[in-house]
């Protein structure tokens, strides 16, 4: 799970589904393509049915691809899906430092 | 080997068994201090034991499985599809745990895998951790490998490698080899490391010293940080003094202290060092402001260059429509056109069209077509084309003024 609160600097800030998609992307990345389904639930901390949803769209994106193992699906992260993290990540980083800038603090105040 | 079944929500005090132990579910076994069992043990479903529990391979599945003491098993855990909140020391071989495992005490085995939340309140030893989620450690971490997908809290390590998807907070200590983080990661005390890798935000509070480091986003150390090389996408603020072999930032760079390389350093945007700046060579997009900037080669600066005590290089480029406050020095100084500078000490200097000087001091000195100069002092030569403009003329000397830096 990714943390909501990132620091003790940064405001609380409510994930949104790309937020989630990064999550389960980067819970799959761990299992080194055998990521079941259940194991990634309790990684993303995300109900199995909610995350099916999650997993379905990231694998039609082309982000995720899914193999038979002993006869189940088993996930791993794609190329692409590497590049949407590294890219994720990096716009993260910047939404914060802009968002964390004397202008918008000063900003935020006049507003 | 005999096998004790307990019934669903039995309760019994037990000591030692022999053979193995499989308890159905909401089972309840207290103990006058530990239950230690010969074979396996089986939890069908949630449980709690009062006391320490010993056996050679634990097993549960579908459920929360309390054990109010220390958890030995001399082979394996496994908790499927469920909790393991232990509120003692757990040592074992292989600990795999579906969804939380809670350790209250020293957690040490080989192995610790955990699908989902991994909490420890004290400090654990193993070759390699690997949680899904989330992992917590409030005491010392010794390990090999260690790797999340979530976020990470330890209080101190002294481990190999790092691999962690989100977020990382480190209380301090050493990553021997590696740390890779795609989010976030910040150090509070001071750390060692090999090599780092963050795809957001790094952020060190206190000395951090390692060897390539590689941030996509901002990197922000409060103190010293030592590298051999600093790869930055975004922005560098560093509180103290960065001393290392080489650095690349694409964006801004801020640098507190001195900033000191071996080798090059370049820069996208804007650099700022307040002290002193020392390296081979510093290629610059955007501006520079020092106190006193020392390159042992190149300096090639794409905007301004402020600096109260000067800049040194072997060779210096101010690019077009540069400005430069503070003295420049250099073997060869080649000023660009429409470029506006302060005083030039040099061996070759050139002023292109229409760049500006107040005083040269140079061995071989020469003036394009509409570049102008207050005062030329040379050695060698000089050389004004016709429409170079300067106010006093020309004067020839033995000597030139001492250099400054």
């Amino acid at each position: 799970m990714l943390e909501d609160r990132e620091g003790s600097r940064a405001a609380p800030r409510r994930r949104e589904a790309t937020d989630l998609y990064a999550t389960v992307l980067e819970v799959v990345k761990r299992y080194h393509g055998a990521a079941r389904i259940t194991r990634v639930s309790y990684g993303a901390g995300m109900p199995v049915d909610r995350l099916r949803n999650f997993v379905d769209r990231l694998v039609a994106l082309g982000l995720l691809k899914s193999e038979e193992i002993d006869g189940r699906p088993a996930y791993d992260i794609t190329p692409r899906g590497q590049e949407f993290l590294a890219t994720y990540w990096k716009m993260r980083a910047y939404i914060e430092v802009l968002e964390s800038s004397p202008e918008d603090r000063g900003s935020r105040r006049r507003g | 080997m005999a096998e004790t079944r307990l019934p669903r929500g039995a309760q019994v005090h037990l000591g030692t068994l022999d053979g193995d132990l499989r308890a159905d579910r909401d089972v309840r076994i207290t103990s006058d201090g530990t239950v230690t069992v010969t074979g396996s043990v089986r939890f069908d479903g949630p449980a709690e034991v009062v006391g320490s529990l010993v056996c050679t391979r634990f097993r549960s599945a579908d459920g929360t499985v309390l054990i109010q003491g220390n958890l030995t098993v001399r082979e394996d855990v496994e908790a499927h599809d469920g909790v393991l909140d232990i509120a003692g020391a757990i040592k074992a071989q292989r600990v795999d745990v579906d969804r939380r495992l809670r350790i209250g005490g020293v957690a040490e085995a080989e192995k610790f895998d955990v699908g989902g939340v991994l909490e420890g309140e004290q400090s654990m030893k193993a070759r390699s951790v690997s949680v899904g989620g989330r992992f917590h450690l409030a005491g010392k971490l010794e390990a090999e490998n260690v790797e999340a997908g979530g976020a990470v809290t330890l209080a101190e390590v002294s481990i190999d490698t790092l691999e962690v998807g989100g977020t990382v907070r480190l209380g301090g200590g050493e990553v021997r080899r590696s740390i890779e983080v795609g989010g976030r990661f910040r150090s509070d005390r001071p750390i060692s490391f090999g090599s780092m890798e963050v795809g957001g935000l790094a952020e060190f509070e206190e000395t951090a010293k390692g060897g390539a480091i590689e941030v996509g986003g901002l990197l922000s150390a409060a103190k010293d940080l030592g590298f051999d090389s600093l790869e930055i996408g975004g922005v560098g603020r560093i509180g103290g003094n960065a001393t290392g072999n080489r650095a690349k930032i694409g964006g801004k760079f801020d640098v507190r202290g001195s900033l000191t390389l071996a080798q090059g350093l370049g820069v996208g945007g804007a650099i700022s060092v307040r002290e002193v700046l020392t390296a081979e060579r510093l290629e610059l997009g955007g501006s520079l402001e020092t106190r006193r900037a020392i390159l042992s080669d190149l300096c090639e600066v794409g905007g301004n260059v402020t600096t109260q005590e000067g800049l040194k290089a072997a060779r210096i480029r101010l690019q077009r429509k540069s400005r430069a406050r503070g003295p420049l020095v250099g073997q060869t100084i080649e000023i660009e056109r429409s470029a506006h500078v302060d005083d030039l000490f040099g061996g070759e200097i050139t002023l292109e069209e229409r760049a500006e000087a107040r005083r040269i001091f140079g061995a071989r000195v020469r003036l394009r077509d509409g570049a102008s100069a207050d005062e030329i002092l040379y050695t060698d030569s000089v050389e004004v084309d016709a429409r170079a403009r300067v106010r006093s003329p020309p004067r020839k000397v033995d000597t030139l003024p001492p250099f400054p830096l």
